[in-house]
């Protein structure tokens, strides 16, 4: 029972990385349609950026960490932004006439220059992620919550109600839902469909930055494979959630990351893979034929 | 012909077995992330019938094929109603579940003095066929060929076809298919299992050129690039997903001397080709251009 709640709990803590993973992924796809296969590779691109920063200045210096983090924090995001654009450039905006299989395709182009991009700077491969240091350890009777779980716990929060009151309570919130509604209709309401779908884009991979940003800082480390790693989950999170609701992303992501840590404890190592793509595979068979008009990858 | 050409010709015909099966599906609306799954089943399949019980190689290839098309058969069963991203999520499980699957499946006999067999995550060695039959690489990478040869012209006849006119008219629209008076059902499971079985064949062949398969093997990867094939090199014709293969291969070695930015180009280069040629080199305008072309000619030769 111990090893149960055990289980559960770093469940919930595994599965708010992937609910992060799993709302950028939304909130692209919710919007333009279009799977960004490069969503990975773009976060990549911001945690060496951050990576980077730390090797550079902070490591050495044990007493600045407090400082260093937030900064680490804005480079990782600024990295994952900017390698946005450049995939929202390439892959979407000026394939936005294009059938959805294109943008797909052409975002896994770029997701394979974006990572051997991160490989070349980094010779040794794997780089040291600077963590917060002030966060305690904490034992609830026999059952242990480690410090990166109240990193992830608060950081998914947090990302959860910024993006929500965005989404929610702006007027760039409202021409994206509408846009995820309906791109012509919004268009006729006088959004600019272009513009909301690359700034919609651009949030997405700050969302992204942020979440990549908090799963190096648990790992405390990063390296090329992140990429299609952070991919895979993002998209599992996304598709498990039944693709297109945020909350659902957020629910998916938590129910992976249970499936994942409750079998890898009751039937051993191998079967942590297994049992969340035998999940995936039964949601997708047993999930009804969707309506007209929403099907188009 | 070199080695080195020779084995890079072979990579190709393989890869285009794999590209076809992909642009099947295509073809039908369907994204698939898991052919690479048949792909593996389609090698062990082999594998095991020339390895483990003494079949002769052209019988495991047959073999391979066949175990994947029935593979692909019962994946129809849940997943070919499926469109969209239910299809291409449902595909992307699949195809990891066979690769998890194939690192805990052990099933190793004596043969002679060793144990032959896959073995878990160590793979699948020994699958030594195709060198102690006597064949040359050179007579194999014919037979590859001639196989393939054969593969295009009846991939091209049966597209042609009601058959293909059918799975064209369900990729556009299901509904007005099934108005249409098309057996929907029927032309889906077809086209699932003989996607699964065109990737089974091309890792039936892989399997007795490396004579070694390992889980590794039915990595995504090669489920994505597949799918890139038939989007490169068009998707009018079944000629489309191997001219794609042969640019990928191609560009790929010739890129070898800038190591270290390989992918930079070669990525670079394929979402620039996207957006000049959306729908690939040879897509469906292309195709009846050339056709017309060739007919034309035909004309005034017989005038």
């Amino acid at each position: 029972m111990v090893d149960f709640v055990q289980a559960l709990v770093d469940g919930v803590t595994l599965g708010a990385t992937y609910a992060l993973l799993g709302l950028g992924f939304t909130l692209i796809f919710g919007v333009l349609r279009r799977l960004n296969l490069a969503f990975g590779p773009t976060i990549l691109v911001g945690i060496y950026a951050g990576s980077h920063l730390w090797a550079a200045w902070g490591a050495a210096r044990p007493g600045v960490l407090p400082g260093v983090f937030p900064a680490v924090l804005l480079a990782t995001v600024g990295g994952a932004v900017l390698a946005g654009a450049y995939v929202e450039r390439l892959s979407f905006r000026a394939l936005a006439h294009q059938a959805p299989v294109v943008s797909m395709i052409s975002s896994f182009a770029v997701s394979m220059q974006l990572q051997e991009l991160v490989a070349l700077t980094a010779p040794t491969r794997t780089m040291a992620y600077p963590a917060p240091a002030w966060l305690p350890t904490v034992t609830l009777g026999p059952i242990l919550l480690r410090s990166d779980a109240f990193l992830m716990w608060a950081g998914a929060t947090a990302l959860l109600l910024v993006l929500f009151g965005l989404l929610y309570r702006t007027r760039l919130g409202r021409a994206i839902r509408a846009m995820a509604d309906s791109p012509e209709t919004a268009s006729l309401m006088g959004v600019n469909v272009p513009v909301v779908g690359a700034l919609a884009f651009l949030i997405a991979s700050a969302v992204g930055g942020v979440g990549g940003a908090l799963i190096a800082a648990s790992h405390q480390q990063v390296t090329p494979y992140f990429g299609l790693w952070a991919t895979v989950k993002g998209l599992t999170a996304m598709l498990l959630g039944g693709a297109g609701s945020l909350p659902g992303a957020v629910a998916g992501g938590l129910l992976l990351g249970v499936v994942e840590t409750e079998s890898l404890w009751l039937l051993g190592g191998q079967f942590r893979d297994l049992a969340a793509y035998a999940l995936l595979f039964v949601v997708t068979a047993v999930s009804p034929a969707p309506r007209r008009g929403t099907d188009d990858v | 012909m070199s080695d080195y050409v020779l084995s890079v010709l072979i990579r190709i015909g393989i890869e285009v077995f794999v590209a076809l099966s992909a642009y099947v599906l295509l073809l039908m609306g369907r994204i698939s992330f898991g052919q690479q799954g048949f792909f593996a089943i389609g090698a062990y399949a082999a594998g095991i019938a020339t390895a483990l019980h003494g079949a002769p190689l052209a019988v495991g290839i047959a073999v391979g094929g066949a175990v994947a098309a029935l593979a692909g058969l019962l994946v129809a069963i849940p997943l070919a109603p499926k469109r969209g991203l239910a299809f291409a999520a449902g595909s992307l499980a699949f195809g990891e579940l066979v690769r998890i699957a194939l690192l805990a499946f052990h099933y190793q006999v004596p043969v002679g003095p060793d144990l032959v067999g896959p073995a878990g995550a160590d793979g699948f060695r020994g699958i030594r066929v195709l060198f102690t039959s006597g064949l040359s690489v050179s007579a194999y990478a014919a037979a590859i060929y001639v196989l393939l040869a054969a593969t295009l012209v009846a991939s091209a006849w049966s597209l042609r076809s009601r058959w293909g006119e059918a799975l064209r008219l369900i990729g556009q629209d299901e509904e007005v298919a099934a108005t249409a008076g098309l057996r929907v059902a029927a032309v889906r499971m077809g086209a699932v299992a003989a996607a699964g079985g065109l990737a089974g064949l091309g890792g039936a062949l892989f399997a007795h050129y490396a004579t070694y398969v390992e889980p590794g093997h039915a990595d995504v990867m090669l489920g994505v690039h597949s799918l890139a094939y038939g989007l490169i090199g068009g998707l009018g014709t079944p000629l489309g997903p191997a001219i794609g293969v042969a640019i990928d291969i191609g560009l790929l070695e010739s890129f070898r001397i800038l190591s270290g930015y390989r992918m930079i180009i070669f990525g670079g280069l394929v979402a620039l080709f996207l957006i000049v040629r959306p729908r690939g080199l040879l897509d469906e305008v292309a195709v009846r251009r050339l056709a017309r072309l060739g007919l034309s000619r035909g004309g005034t030769r017989r005038a």
